[in-house]
């Protein structure tokens, strides 16, 4: 018995230190992003400033600047646009390689697993060329065409799920006169609902931390998104961690806010990703 | 019967046709795209190039800037793979039996779902030498004798990148450890534990083999994952002070964006691609043949 109690201090110890760890450098930025530019020199870093000395003008001058609403429309736009065509091609792929048998499988499974082991930043050279040849530089549509064409994830996702639905329910909608399109539409869709919001959760939130295809594709100002936004952000603060800090605390904040609430789907979704074939 | 073999024919080209063109058009194609660039002078905009055979290769596997930004790599390889028995016990503490084992679940797979260049920039400030929480922290310790410039000194800037990526990909392997952990079944368990197993004996010969495929996994995304950091040094450093913090990335990108060598940089990436592909098709054997060997014994 004592033993074991003695084991539990132990693991709760170490579980602590872990969230110390992990929280360490978001709060020690929250308690700058609260400072004046004299507590930053006055007070520790690693304590927040005497209760009467918080500041918001930090925050203040963050959600104050007009390209913030610009990166969180962008941002937005993306996603749903994104997010939409992922999932409508997500599903009906899945359901096509696990559920029918034809000449040309194993050269499109071979494409898919292809584009899933070749390294995303270094493509972008190539791709680069496309992007521009299609006049899609410096536009919504360079990002989004990228997402849907190469993040394959989803398609992981959605074969393992479609695997656990029993074939005889497509079997018998069939004999009921169902067209495989109906099939798919009104049978198998509905029930991929959960593997659905997993998928939609985790593309968020990759989406949301994006930097790097937004800063290649759209360095027009009106493009900002909300990752590229913190980039100027940044830039224009040389300097002045206070005013950074509250910049990076404000667009850490969505994806947090989403992973806090919907942490059931993406930690379903996580493991589904990790296999290699 | 023919009309519906017809019909299932014509859906599944239906279906198939735009993510398929997708897929070719924007990344196969594009990867095929970068064997050819990597035989040209190409800058990136003009409309000519000339063919130059090898001379990209050779001048790649010349440049020792390059070299050094793959030895950086390599650190967080190893740093990457030392932490994998840390995630393993930490996979294994959550499974069992603790109190708030949600909460710390939650807590540690949240470095993984933040923003990279916001905790990036966290990180500069956490590291910064003028008023920087670290050095603070050293202090409170009494260990100001420790204090240094973590962000340009170029013996120490990589390793404190790779304790920064540690720090944000860690979780992540925890959490894939874990799901290898809870698809278990609990019964083998309760009966080695019946038998008077202990947790060390559990630990190595039920719970190590079965999560076998998943280090596999892990390895490989490790690999997949040292090769490719970016965004950390990009935002926190740019590679400097000089290359003492670039990584073999984040020298291609700024090869072609950076200094218009789109032809040298196809090299580059070549060369990434190979090295994946390589170390896929051998660790495939080596591990697969191990747990083979393992099963038959």
């Amino acid at each position: 018995m004592k033993k074991s109690t003695l084991l539990q201090a132990v693991k709760q110890l170490v579980c602590i230190a872990m969230v110390l760890v992990v929280l360490a450098p978001i709060l020690l930025t929250l308690f700058a992003a609260f400072k004046t530019k004299a507590d930053m020199v006055n007070t520790s870093p690693l304590l927040l400033p005497p209760f009467g000395r918080i500041t918001l003008e930090n925050f203040q001058k963050v959600l104050g600047d007009k390209y913030l609403m610009v990166g969180f429309k962008n941002t937005g736009a993306i996603l749903i646009v994104s997010i939409f065509f992922n999932v409508m091609f997500g599903t009906i792929t899945a359901f096509i390689l696990e559920r029918f048998e034809f000449r040309l499988k194993p050269v499109i499974l071979a494409l898919f697993f292809l584009g899933m082991l070749i390294p995303s930043f270094v493509t972008e050279i190539a791709r680069f060329k496309i992007i521009n040849g299609l006049g899609l530089y410096n536009t919504l549509g360079a990002p989004i065409v990228i997402y849907v064409a190469s993040d394959l994830m989803q398609l992981y996702i959605y074969r393992q799920f479609i695997s656990t639905i029993p074939r005889s329910l497509d079997e018998s909608a069939l004999l009921d006169g169902c067209s495989y399109f109906g099939l798919f539409v009104r049978i198998i869709l509905p029930l991929l609902a959960p593997a659905t919001a997993t998928v939609i959760i985790i593309k968020a939130i990759t989406i949301i931390n994006d930097m790097y295809i937004p800063y290649l594709y759209m360095p027009k100002n009106k493009l900002r998104t909300l990752t590229t936004f913190l980039m100027n952000f940044a830039n224009a603060q040389q300097g002045s961690w206070q005013k950074l800090a509250a910049g990076i605390i404000v667009i850490m904040l969505p994806t947090i806010v989403i992973y806090v609430f919907f942490q059931k789907y993406i930690l379903a979704g996580v493991a589904a990703g990790a296999v290699k074939e | 019967m023919k009309s519906l073999e017809k019909q299932k024919r014509i859906f599944i080209f239906l279906s198939l046709v735009i993510p398929m063109a997708l897929l070719v058009g924007f990344v196969v194609f594009p990867a095929f795209d970068l064997f050819r660039m990597s035989f040209t002078d190409w800058d990136g905009y003009s409309a000519t190039w000339n063919f130059i055979r090898l001379d990209n290769y050779i001048s790649m596997f010349h440049n020792e800037n390059l070299w050094q930004s793959l030895k950086n790599n390599a650190v967080y390889f190893f740093g990457h793979l030392l932490f994998i028995p840390i995630e393993l016990m930490f996979a294994v503490l959550l499974t069992s039996k603790l109190r708030a084992a949600k909460f710390y679940k939650t807590m540690v797979f949240m470095p993984y779902i933040i923003n990279g260049v916001a905790i990036s920039y966290a990180f500069s400030y956490f590291f910064s030498p003028i008023n920087g929480a670290f050095d603070a922290i050293l202090s409170a310790v009494h260990l100001e004798a420790l204090i240094h410039n973590w962000l340009s000194d170029p013996k120490l800037v990589n390793f404190v990148l790779t304790a920064v990526s540690l720090w944000r990909f860690s979780g992540y392997h925890v959490i894939l450890f874990m799901a290898a952990l809870q698809s278990l079944p609990q019964d083998v368990q309760e009966a080695a534990q019946v038998d008077g197993a202990d947790s060390w004996q559990l630990f190595k010969y039920i719970q190590i083999p079965s999560i076998m495929l998943m280090v596999d996994f892990v390895l490989f995304d490790n690999i997949r994952g040292a090769l490719q950091v970016f965004d950390i040094p990009y935002v926190m450093t740019s590679g400097g002070p000089g290359y003492a913090s670039s990584t073999f990335t984040l020298y291609t990108i700024d090869t072609a964006f950076k200094y218009s060598n789109f032809g040298l940089a196809s090299t580059m990436a070549v060369a990434i691609m190979v090295m994946i592909v390589v170390i896929y098709v051998v660790q495939d054997k080596i591990i697969h043949g191990l747990v083979l060997r393992r099963d038959k014994e």
